[in-house]
């Protein structure tokens, strides 16, 4: 099927395979979230193979995934690729898709109602031999997910991975997931998130994107549930924009809590105009995400 | 860097005026450049010895000032810092506008009341070759 389509990662269902190209680590780790919490929610077990290592689950886990009960549970798993889609730093297309395979029959033995796997591929830019079997392995993963109940989350950077790779593989998928994107520009991101939801704002923000601050805001405070707008890589705002932002958390704390991630010298801007002690909004200043 | 001679050209009652050969940054902006001027106000700031807080606080200031300018104004300026041994000044000057327009409206806020917050004060001129703003910085005891 062609990989033309494309979906939320929060409308993902038993028997796709999904392509996410992210541009940085905070969209990976937003949208892989996501992807294990609704699994985790639904009952379904769930495997994420990347190079992090225990990093991993310290990812999830802050973003409001039950990571380390569900890994005692055997419910969650975070593990490197080696021993799974690689065999040492080998790889074999047949040996991979033998490996998901098992993967999805042992879920079900285990009595999960399904799978979720997500794989970050990111393996494929270090001198593994045979990766030229990459697409093969692609293009396999249909087979052992047919008559599943099973979906597959396939994670590539795509600043790092070339295009000829990325579109040798694309065709492959079934759909494409991607964050939505109000703006995407050298100086300011302003995108979904999904895990906790709400919207992400890095980078610098001035009067003059204005608009897509707007639509972004206008969609949080249509959110169903509480919000996070988070701003922990949002360097500078101005007095025009630090307004918006405040109106809109005082709208959506009429209905649900909000919560202000940003860092700590962004921070006074948001309680100068009154955000501290007011119910429902909770004001976070803090380095890093 | 501004030293003790630029405190003596720089003092309380006539800080409209930078003190030439002590300007620390001198830089033209309009609205495509706020960015660098931003990037450069900062670096000058942190370099004067000031905390994340007050480096901050400096570049909102000269971003406020300068989109007055850029949106009010003349549509571009100059940003003037300069230091003595205890404040640090930030002078935005809109070059006054090409048509003879009245000067830009300082007095209306505009980003205006947020520089009045963070700065330990402010000036505002208004003269024949435009509008001219001064706030001005403590600088923390080292």
């Amino acid at each position: 099927m062609a990989a033309d389509a494309s979906a939320r990662v929060t409308d993902l269902t038993a028997e796709v395979h999904a392509c996410l190209t992210f541009g940085e680590a905070e969209e990976l780790f937003d949208l892989t979230a996501a992807f294990a919490r609704d699994g985790l929610a639904a009952g379904l077990k769930v495997i994420w193979l990347s190079d992090g290592g225990p990093a991993l689950a310290a990812e999830l886990a802050k973003r409001g995934i039950p990571a380390e009960s569900a890994m005692a549970a055997g419910q969650l798993t975070t593990a490197r690729p080696e021993g799974r889609l690689l065999s040492g730093q080998a790889f074999c297309a047949d040996a991979a898709v033998g490996w998901l395979a098992g993967q999805v029959e042992s879920a079900s033995r285990e009595g999960f109602p399904g799978l979720r796997v997500a794989m970050d591929m990111r393996w494929a830019l270090r001198p593994v031999a045979g990766v030229e079997e990459l697409p093969r392995f692609e293009e396999g993963i249909a087979a052992a997910l047919s008559g599943s109940t099973a979906a597959v989350l396939c994670q590539y950077d795509r600043d790092r991975f070339d295009p000829v790779t990325l579109a040798s593989v694309a065709g492959a998928h079934t759909l494409s997931v991607a964050a939505a994107t109000y703006h995407a520009g050298p100086l300011l991101r302003i995108c979904r998130q999904y895990a906790p939801p709400g919207i992400r704002i890095a980078g610098e923000l001035d009067w003059q994107s204005e608009e897509p601050l707007a639509l972004a805001l206008a969609e949080a405070v249509r959110f169903d549930g509480d919000v996070m707008v988070n701003m922990s890589a949002l360097a500078f705002t101005d007095a025009r924009c630090t307004r918006m932002i405040a109106d809109a958390a005082r709208a959506i704390a009429s209905s649900h809590a909000v919560t202000l991630r940003c860092l700590p010298e962004v921070a006074p801007g948001f309680a100068r105009l009154g955000l501290t002690g007011v119910p429902g909004i909770r004001l976070v200043a803090a380095d890093g995400r | 860097m501004a030293g003790d001679r630029g405190h003596e050209a720089a003092g309380p009652g006539d800080q409209g005026t930078a003190p030439t050969g002590f300007t620390a940054l001198d830089q033209e902006f309009d609205a495509r450049s706020l960015y660098a001027l931003r990037a450069a106000v900062a670096a000058h700031a942190a370099k004067a010895g000031l905390s994340r807080q007050a480096v901050y606080d400096v570049t909102a200031a000269a971003h406020e000032l300068a989109a007055n300018a850029v949106v009010h104004g003349a549509g571009q300026g100059r940003v003037r810092l300069w230091t003595d041994d205890r404040f640090l000044y930030c002078q935005v000057t809109d070059g006054g506008s090409a048509n003879g327009s009245t000067p830009w409206p300082a007095e209306q806020g505009h980003g205006l009341w947020l520089v009045d917050q963070v700065a330990s004060d402010l000036s505002i001129e208004h003269g024949s070759t435009g509008t001219t703003i001064t706030a001005r910085f403590a600088l923390e005891p080292a």
